[in-house]
């Protein structure tokens, strides 16, 4: 075994430093929760916009869908966090500047909620006509109808689809580092630039990354199958 | 077109006023008049297609009243005319003298009701669907509570206690836990009408009940039917079952393009139907 794959293997270091790095995946999980939350209000919203009666709403909720669904999170995470602000500044007259971590979460946010109003959309429209009949039947407002018949459907029909997209998510809050928020991938390469040995750091950010992701979906698909396979048409 | 026809058509009466006319002392002898809903005059057309073209009859308190006809007559887009499920173009109905529609002010005139009002006003019609439209993600008794909880706002302890009383009654209380999917036709549409006497609603109204079930179905939903007319359910049923309208109906109502081509209590209109029409279409029915 050559000396670079032993020194690869030897997560040593990485334990060595598991306080800061811990810290740094706090810093990936509140991103995510944070932009979670971002993806499935602003995704529901485009969604309901989506199919609107009025046409002028359905082009705002479907130009909404096409902009960040076709948006590299790359790229989208440095407009939002460098160009954003210089033209809010502009609009407003004053100096805007955006915290690392509040961007991360617009930005991630925005670009998965163009996925989820998508499955929103596709998961409402698939609900029968006669559900809501019924509801309306019983004098149901349809606001009533919308919480308590179509979306705990929808949620059901989403969960495949929606775990995946969580799971790309929190991959893509690995990104994040790039506007130094100081998450698991930050803190890794700070430490490189200290020890100057990439090799174990990276592995075993790898490791944990994949350890975590993995027994989190596989979790939620358990519960979520069984749960969701009892109360669907 | 019949006098008494064309009259009923141009001049329905609006129950509303004829009660804020009379003194108040007499109100429980006027009120057993009113009938429980009133049809008066209902249009509804779908783009180039009229489909009713001036519908009105009367169900009193009490009483079932049976729409038959034809596929494509009008029947079930007159039943969901009745609850505004599908807004009529000209009519109005009446829901003990309430219009459901519009509100009728102390000078008499006529406002258009908003969504909320209509809301209100439907929950007092029960209504049994062709396809059942149970909502798969909540048990029978799930389904049973859920308006009268959201929409009533009656206490959960209680909208069970009724619940489970509507779910004996159609003889689903050992399914009541189970979810929608794992019961049968039958089973589920004696859920749906469970659901739907759980609001306690003024009328119940059955949109084709049975046509979508296999024969040996219908007979356990005709049965919890011929039950509640029995018990008195004031009941508009739109069916195919000829012998069932025969047996339960106080009054029935033979749906012709749109018209009501002839009505008459069950003994007239199936012993000795007078128009052509339903002389043809009971003759299908006999050789079947």
């Amino acid at each position: 075994m050559s000396d670079a794959l032993k020194q690869s293997l030897d997560l040593s270091m990485f334990w060595e430093y598991r306080a800061i790095l811990l810290q740094g995946l706090i810093f990936n999980v509140l991103v995510f929760l944070c932009a979670a939350s971002v993806a499935l209000s602003v995704g529901l919203g485009a969604a309901l916009l989506r199919i609107n009666r009025l046409w002028p709403m359905r082009l705002i909720g479907t130009l909404h869908v096409e902009i960040f669904r076709n948006a590299p999170d790359y790229i989208m995470l440095v407009w939002v966090h460098f160009v954003l602000p210089l033209l809010i500044g502009i609009a407003i007259r004053r100096r805007v500047e955006f915290h690392p971590f509040t961007s991360a979460v617009i930005a991630l946010g925005f670009v998965y909620s163009g996925y989820f109003a998508e499955g929103f959309r596709a998961g409402i429209q698939a609900i029968p006509q006669g559900n809501l009949d019924a509801g309306r039947s019983f004098g149901m407002s349809e606001r009533l109808i919308l919480w308590r018949i179509i979306l705990p459907q929808v949620v059901r029909r989403m969960l495949p689809e929606a775990l995946n997209l969580f799971v790309s998510m929190f991959k893509a809050t690995t990104i994040v580092s790039l506007i130094a928020v100081p998450d698991l991938m930050y803190n890794v390469s700070m430490v490189i630039q200290q020890e100057m040995r990439p090799l174990p750091l990276y592995t075993g950010a790898a490791i944990t990354y994949f350890l975590l992701i993995f027994l989190l979906s596989v979790g939620v698909r358990h519960f979520g199958e069984r749960w969701r396979r009892t109360s669907m048409a | 077109m019949s006098i008494a026809r064309a009259a009923r058509e141009s001049a329905p009466i609006f129950m509303s006023q004829v009660l804020s006319q009379v003194p108040n002392e007499a109100p429980s002898q006027v009120l057993s008049e009113v009938p429980s809903i009133r049809v008066a005059g209902i249009h509804k057309r779908f783009g180039p297609l009229e489909v009713l073209r001036g519908v009105s009859f009367d169900v009193p308190r009490g009483s079932v009243v049976s729409v038959i006809g034809a596929s494509g007559s009008g029947k079930s887009t007159l039943l969901r005319c009745v609850n505004h499920l599908e807004p009529p173009d000209a009519g109005e109905i009446y829901i003990e003298g309430e219009p459901l529609g519009a509100r009728v002010d102390a000078r008499g005139n006529r406002k258009a009701r908003s969504l909320a009002e209509i809301n209100a006003m439907r929950r007092e019609l029960g209504v049994v669907f062709q396809q059942f439209n149970l909502w798969p993600h909540m048990t029978v008794l799930g389904n049973v509570i859920e308006a009268p909880i959201r929409v009533r706002k009656l206490p959960r302890k209680e909208a069970v206690a009724y619940g489970e009383e509507c779910l004996r009654r159609v003889r689903m209380i050992d399914k009541a836990n189970e979810y929608p999917a794992r019961l049968s036709g039958g089973q589920q549409q004696r859920a749906a009408i469970a659901r739907a006497l759980a609001m306690r609603p003024k009328a119940m109204l059955f949109d084709e009940a049975t046509s979508s079930l296999d024969p040996e179905l219908t007979d356990e939903v005709l049965g919890v039917m011929r039950e509640l007319a029995a018990d008195g359910t004031t009941m508009i049923v739109v069916t195919h079952e000829m012998s069932f309208a025969r047996e339960v109906s106080d009054r029935v109502i033979f749906l012709h393009q749109g018209l009501v081509e002839e009505e008459g209590p069950p003994g007239d209109v199936f012993g000795a139907p007078k128009s052509e029409r339903l002389q043809q279409f009971l003759s299908k029915y006999r050789k079947q």
